[in-house]
């Protein structure tokens, strides 16, 4: 067998051995929760703002239900998997009462079969992106195929960031053929809200090409309908649910924001996030001028969502796998950059949470997980596992800016009048990637798929011949 | 200077500036005033007193009064915690019968219980002196509270050798007990006193002593003060605690910020590595 389907094919047996016995219970229940009232026609951002009302009458805090806080369209990728589970196994509910702070209750056989299925999109992205990482190296497919890091998130914890990355991976490789097609798989990037800092980003470079501007723009505009229908439909939940919540986070995660866990005053802790969201919007004003329109789009893209990494202010365990395959065909960075995050992950979540699934079989084995529990909760209460979590969120954030100077210097390297040996490398190396993934992205014929791409090339690659 | 190193140390002070953040919140703005945060808890801190009232989600620690001896101020040794999740009014459940509402002013937190039947109104209210809970409704409501603690070495001069099995005490305006704190080495004593004589007071034992006390009263309003205090017995060894987490994380900062400095310095990539050259 050739070597691309073998990676391919190995990447989603081993994901498909894994999936039917981990989950993250918060998660994978908003998933579950959202297919099921998507299913019943019922309007799933009402839901949660009723919910988000109601926890805020109760505290008298800006506080906020944490459910489907995503685009519209997600829910859409799991639905028919969902549907076909009840054809197997029934309209019943297999998964009982999963928001925090509850532990879930799951109903056995159906259990596993529900999480394998709810994992499948997931799945096919993770295998597309191996698929298309392994037309210009196999070396990068299989990093992204066997990397754990990668592996948890997708199907040990069961978060749908291999989507985002799916199709922002495709959208960039798209760009320079196709810009319709490259808005249409940008905006369905979306699904989760932050790589919105790249939109600039993919207008300013099209600035003056009104056409192309244009079509990216009229792309990214259809997969906006759904968010325009629920913003008719029911405005005031919508945008509590997408903008006020993500707007009115407080800052955290992998990051050097995490300190603010310990400073339990909620009002200050809106304040202080402020600060990241001002040096935020500094640095994007800042680079996307700059660096924008000059660096190639990989370069470029990269360097804004690593700008977000800084300092956005929530950069949670999984939102590295969006960019990890654009990070791996990246020359100037550090594919290791994965090993903050996952160490992140079991420290600030039991890692025995992951595997309830399992333990929920056998009332033996609920006996160790409440004494795990114990011991867990004890050492959270200390405080001792905020130590880490703090250095190691400082750690990531230094890595991250680290990669960011690399990508820096290197543009700034790049763009000479004259092409330097570098940037000729880089021209074939896009080329033949481009190359490589035409079939699954387009239909044209060979010798018209050379051309534009070539021409795209050169126009990503030699700025200074516009 | 070099832009990159003009980047470099901008974002190496902006690390370090922000760790202190949780420590000048500590200094400046976090005594002896209500605070809500997480999923809707509230906390209220003062020289003496640390006070925990639980989010929704969570029937326990309505309020947990904890204190803070003299001898180990960063320390939070539990004083009292009543429950919600096993007190009833008027034969109902506080936490499961009742919708409950939490609003706060910088000295009193105001929680509400609603049923069809009767709202009752509880005040907690914290001062240097000690911690003042009140229930309070419009009418006169029967009521069962626990109030927790593991545990009491001995209530009201009556040790666990005196009651092995649940007593009932004299009703009293005034409960007396006595903890001891093995991490601090020394010995505490907690005072709670009523407003108003109750119907029933009961101890139960649990193992090295009490853990919980039972209060029975029919009125329209009762008050709780509860105070306590922490004397040393022996010769404490230096404890850490939640509290001391804003001095280490400055500290945790500087040392990564300062490692990252280094290798940038004087570490190689690994393109460098393979090359043999220095960067």
């Amino acid at each position: 067998m050739e070597e691309r389907p073998r990676i391919v094919l190995l990447a989603v047996a081993v994901r498909v051995a894994i999936a039917p016995f981990f989950m993250h219970a918060g998660d994978l229940y908003t998933i579950y929760e959202s297919s099921i009232m998507l299913l019943n026609g019922a309007n799933i951002y009402n839901f949660v703002y009723a919910k988000t009302l109601q926890l805020q009458n109760v505290t008298g805090l800006p506080v906020f239900f944490e459910g489907y806080a995503y685009h519209p369209l997600l829910v859409f990728f799991f639905v028919p998997f969902y549907w076909l589970f009840t054809l197997i196994a029934g309209p019943n509910p297999v998964m009982i009462d999963g928001h925090y702070p509850s532990v879930p209750l799951l109903v056995y056989p159906w259990t596993p079969v529900m999480l394998l299925l709810l994992k499948v999109p997931i799945i096919l992205a993770d295998a597309f992106i191996v698929y298309l990482l392994a037309g210009t190296d196999a070396r990068k497919a299989k990093i992204y195929a066997f990397c754990p890091y990668v592996i948890f998130i997708s199907v040990v914890w069961g978060m749908f960031d291999a989507l985002v990355a799916v199709f922002l991976l495709a959208s960039y490789l798209i760009s320079s053929r196709n810009n319709l097609l490259s808005g249409i798989l940008y905006g369905l990037s979306l699904m989760k809200l932050y790589t919105v800092v790249l939109l600039p980003l993919y207008v300013v470079r099209l600035l003056g090409r009104w056409r192309a501007l244009l079509e990216f723009l009229g792309g990214f505009a259809l997969t906006l309908l759904p968010v325009v229908y629920f913003l008719i439909a029911s405005p005031n939940s919508i945008w509590n649910v997408l903008v006020t919540f993500q707007g009115t986070r407080i800052m955290g995660g992998v990051n050097m924001y995490n300190f603010i866990w310990i400073v339990q005053d909620l009002p200050f802790d809106l304040l202080v996030s402020m600060i990241p969201n001002i040096l935020l919007i500094v640095a994007l004003l800042f680079l996307i001028p700059r660096f924008g329109r000059k660096a190639p789009l990989l370069e470029s893209t990269l360097a804004i969502m690593f700008v977000y990494f800084l300092f956005g202010k929530v950069i949670n365990e999984q939102f590295l796998v969006s960019i990890f395959p654009l990070i791996l065909l990246c020359r100037e960075c550090d594919h290791r950059l994965w090993v903050a995050p996952f160490v992140f992950i079991f420290l600030r979540s039991p890692f025995y949470y992951f595997a309830l699934p399992i333990l929920w079989t056998s009332p033996i084995f609920y006996s160790y997980y409440v004494q795990a529990d114990f011991v867990w909760r004890q050492l959270q209460a200390a405080g001792y596992l905020m130590i880490p979590m703090y250095a190691v969120g400082v750690a990531f954030s230094l890595a991250i800016f680290w990669n960011l100077l690399r990508i820096l210097e290197s543009t700034r390297a790049a763009v000479p009048l004259v092409p330097s040996a570098a940037a000729v490398r880089f021209r074939l190396m896009t080329g033949g990637l481009t190359r490589l993934i035409r079939s699954p992205l387009s239909s044209r014929e060979l010798s018209r798929v050379r051309l534009a791409f070539s021409s795209g090339s050169r126009r990503r690659s030699m700025p200074w011949q516009r | 200077m070099k832009l990159k190193s003009v980047l470099t140390a901008f974002f190496a002070v902006y690390i370090i500036a922000l760790s202190f953040i949780p420590l000048v919140h500590d200094a400046l703005l976090a005594q002896a005033r209500w605070m809500g945060y997480g999923t809707g808890a509230y906390q209220y801190q003062n020289q003496n007193y640390f006070v925990l009232f639980n989010d929704p989600y969570d029937g326990s620690s309505k309020p947990h009064i904890h204190v803070n001896p003299g001898i180990a101020p960063a320390a939070r040794i539990s004083l009292l915690e009543f429950s919600d999740w096993t007190s009833w009014v008027n034969e109902h459940n506080l936490f499961n019968e009742f919708n409950m509402t939490v609003r706060a002013s910088p000295s009193i937190l105001t929680v509400t219980y609603a049923s069809p039947e009767i709202v009752v109104q509880k005040f907690v209210e914290v001062s240097p002196d000690g911690v003042k809970v009140t229930l309070e409704s419009a009418k006169e409501f029967k009521a069962h509270l626990e109030l927790w603690r593991w545990v009491m070495a001995s209530i009201n001069g009556i040790s666990i050798k005196d009651a092995p099995k649940p007593l009932a005490i004299t009703p009293t305006t005034t409960i007396e007990f006595t903890f001891e704190d093995e991490r601090l080495q020394s010995l505490g004593h907690g005072n709670i006193i009523l407003s108003a004589p109750p119907a029933q007071i009961m101890i139960y034992p649990h193992e090295k002593g009490f853990n919980k006390i039972t209060i029975d009263f029919v009125n329209s309003r009762m008050v709780f003060t509860v105070s306590g205090s922490m004397e040393a017995a022996g010769s404490p060894s230096p404890t850490w605690d939640y509290t001391l987490l804003p001095y280490v994380l400055p500290v945790v900062a500087v040392s990564v910020v300062a490692l990252y400095l280094l290798v940038n310095k004087y570490g190689r990539t690994p393109k460098d590595r393979a090359t043999g050259r220095s960067s």
